[in-house]
């Protein structure tokens, strides 16, 4: 259940942005990029934190690299595939 | 920016791993909770800003035509099969593993938020996963643009819209820019969504 409100919850800032853009379309108001830029030191530091507190996923963290590399694999494959498909169906 | 997402990481991580030695639990709550929500709500909040405040980004969109939405969409499918495919191999959970290849590159985003809604290994993977997919279309353009001209395109993923435009320009050609621009667009205003409704179905 909590599983489900946060996943609502974080489509709220979401669309709310979205909203509030749209609708100050065209005016400056302040210099967003820097402030993005702020969010994701920040967000990225904070995950770092509790990555480096958490002494049991250090210790699996190299079964996580091979994770990595086969998810990735496959992902990259797969893209490249279908996007070949898709080409070949309308001539993009 | 990006020469300093990896520092900061890394800094996180030794500051996190001191604290779990030597500091108290109260900054470790601090950091991984109240930072860590309030960043990610301040940066889905500016994104979702951003994407509609700009005028010329939803122009480029519309000029091309709607066929040219099939590419962000192939995108999307091969990275969740490729996602589905590799939990199958692992023997991991599958809906997880869509939810990592989900961020389609866009690792500072996707790192945190599968982090939050999977689980913080989930998140350390999602982080890992999309880096070195961004690091690997930069690196490896020039290479994979001759098996087709359109594969670092969709390799990229969510990148194509900015940091690795210029590197698939510049190999792909300069006809790319609109599919390039708006398949990067379209993946990056899905990662979100596509994140969240998998860790929906998957509670």
């Amino acid at each position: 259940m909590s599983g489900l409100l946060d996943a609502a919850i974080l489509l709220i800032p979401l669309i709310t942005g979205m909203t509030t853009g749209y609708l100050t379309r065209g005016r400056k108001i302040f210099n967003a990029g820097k402030v993005v830029s702020v969010a994701i030191l920040l967000l990225i530091f904070s995950l770092g934190f509790s990555i480096g507190s958490n002494t049991e996923l250090l210790a699996v963290m190299p079964k996580v690299g091979m994770y990595a590399i086969v998810l990735l694999t496959m992902a990259l494959f797969f893209s490249t595939l279908f996007v070949k498909a898709v080409r070949k169906l309308v001539k993009i | 920016m990006m020469k300093y997402i990896l520092p900061t990481l890394a800094l996180g991580i030794l500051a996190g791993y001191l604290n779990n030695s030597f500091g108290t639990p109260l900054l470790n709550t601090i950091f991984s909770e109240h930072v860590f929500n309030f960043s990610l709500i301040a940066l889905l909040f500016l994104m979702g800003l951003l994407f509609a405040a700009d005028k010329q980004s939803m122009g480029q969109i519309r000029k091309a035509k709607l066929k040219i939405l099939l590419f962000p969409l192939a995108v999307a499918l091969g990275s969740l099969s490729g996602g589905f495919i590799g939990g199958l191999i692992l023997r991991i959970d599958m809906l997880a593993a869509m939810g990592v290849c989900a961020g389609y590159g866009w690792y500072t985003l996707a790192g945190p938020l599968v982090g939050q809604l999977f689980g913080l290994e989930w998140g350390a993977l999602a982080f890992i996963v999309n880096f070195l997919r961004e690091l690997f279309t930069t690196v490896a353009t020039a290479i994979v643009v001759k098996v087709d001209k359109y594969a670092p395109i969709a390799m990229g993923g969510a990148t194509t819209m900015d940091t690795t435009l210029p590197i698939i320009m510049h190999y792909c050609g300069q006809d790319t820019l609109i599919i390039a621009f708006s398949s990067g667009f379209t993946l990056t205003m899905a990662a979100p969504f596509t994140i969240t409704g998998l860790s929906l179905i998957a509670h």
